[in-house]
């Protein structure tokens, strides 16, 4: 605690005057934003566990469908590179909790590092996701013809179904006879690649206002601990959809 | 917002509490690093076990294996990344209780109906089919 704090008794914490929760009330808010946006996640993770059961044993081992790595075409390294993703999104993590703690020190040049190293985690990670949906559509092996990519069509008003159809729509997918699974997967996969990508967006706002001087002349640097609240939740998040996707 | 609270007297300027010194930050980070660490090995075991040694223990302890681990990895970044540990009592409890009450119902009810409707199912099926 400071100065500027202990200068003033603090009243008791029921009576009005201060903060019952000790926090200011842009942190306050981010939690409880938090809250909400974690219910939403959870309720779709929740409805994937009902289909999982419901659908038991006809679900699509993941060990199967995400085997494929950046540049090692046709070798079969089941979730290393989902593991990679999940390494990459800890790691940005680090960087940003070390921006904020740089942040509670008003040491404006390491805040600036850590967070310039944050926001390429994150778009590497959004780029490893791109990369993985891209081999998720158009299935493990994309033939030269090219016509692996629609299971049925018709060509001279005749409805052709395509044998070697591979990859997987929202309506129908080479991995499993169910089309839920590719449902499940772009919807909460997607939901978090958004949460990511505006993640993202918000630590290049904040590094830009920490490039000019705005923390600085403000005399604390909260927004950046806020931003970094947003950012550790999307790391959570993706702790458990890595789970409940990739590893179960 | 923060022009409203400072004309207000008495008000504690919450946002400039957490501010500290060169040594203080020294053991945060340290802590830090500590923590993705263990994260980081928690990872590996993770991925190990998931393409490695799933024959060997068995489906169900998987499950549960992992789900722990999971668990154990989300307190780590809840109570230290995002430092909700180093909060008032209230505050923790503003989080955590509301969330955690509603979750493990939900998820409770909503797996308990899932197994029901897989044990249902081919029933529902039949029936339909005299019809």
């Amino acid at each position: 605690m400071s100065n500027q704090a202990t200068a003033v008794p603090l009243k008791k914490d029921w009576e009005g005057g201060v903060s019952p929760f000790g926090v200011s009330y842009g942190k306050l808010f981010m939690w409880f934003f938090l809250v909400s946006d974690a219910l939403t996640f959870s309720s779709l993770l929740c409805a994937y566990g009902f289909m999982r059961h419901k659908y038991f044993g006809q679900w699509a081992h993941p060990n199967e469908v995400f085997h494929h790595f950046p540049f090692l075409p046709g070798k079969d390294l089941p979730l290393a590179y989902v593991g990679f993703m999940t390494f990459d999104l800890i790691m940005s993590s680090v960087t940003m909790v070390l921006a904020v703690e740089a942040g509670h020190r008003k040491n404006r040049k390491q805040v600036m590092m850590w967070l310039f190293f944050t926001i390429i985690g994150g778009f590497i990670f959004v780029g490893s996701q791109c990369w993985e949906w891209y081999h998720f559509i158009t299935g493990p092996e994309i033939t030269a013809t090219y016509q692996g990519v629609y299971r049925d069509y018709i060509m001279n008003g005749v409805h052709i179904i395509n044998p070697h159809f591979t990859g997987a729509n929202l309506i129908v997918n080479s991995y499993t006879m169910l089309p839920t699974f590719g449902d499940f997967f772009f919807c909460i996969t997607g939901f978090h690649g958004f949460h990511v990508f505006s993640g993202v967006i918000i630590n290049i706002i904040i590094f830009l206002m920490v490039a000019n001087g705005v923390m600085d002349k403000r005399g604390h640097y909260e927004m950046v601990e806020k931003a970094g609240l947003y950012w550790h939740f999307v790391d959570l998040v993706w702790v458990f959809v890595f789970t409940f996707f990739y590893l179960l | 917002m923060a022009d409203f609270f400072e004309e207000y007297e008495g008000y504690p300027n919450y946002e400039k509490m957490a501010i500290h010194d060169e040594a203080h930050g020294k053991t945060t980070r340290k802590k830090l690093w500590m923590v993705f660490w263990i994260m980081l090995v928690v990872t590996l075991f993770e991925l190990f076990i998931g393409f490695k040694y799933s024959e060997v223990l068995g489906e169900t302890n998987k499950e549960y294996l992992f789900i722990f681990l999971t668990i154990a990895k989300a307190f780590f970044i809840v109570f230290v990344f995002m430092h909700l540990g180093d909060e008032k009592k209230a505050l923790k409890y503003v989080i955590i209780a509301p969330y955690t009450l509603f979750i493990f119902y939900l998820a409770f009810m909503v797996i308990t109906e899932g197994v029901y409707t897989y044990h249902i199912k081919d029933i529902i099926s039949a029936v339909a089919m005299h019809q």
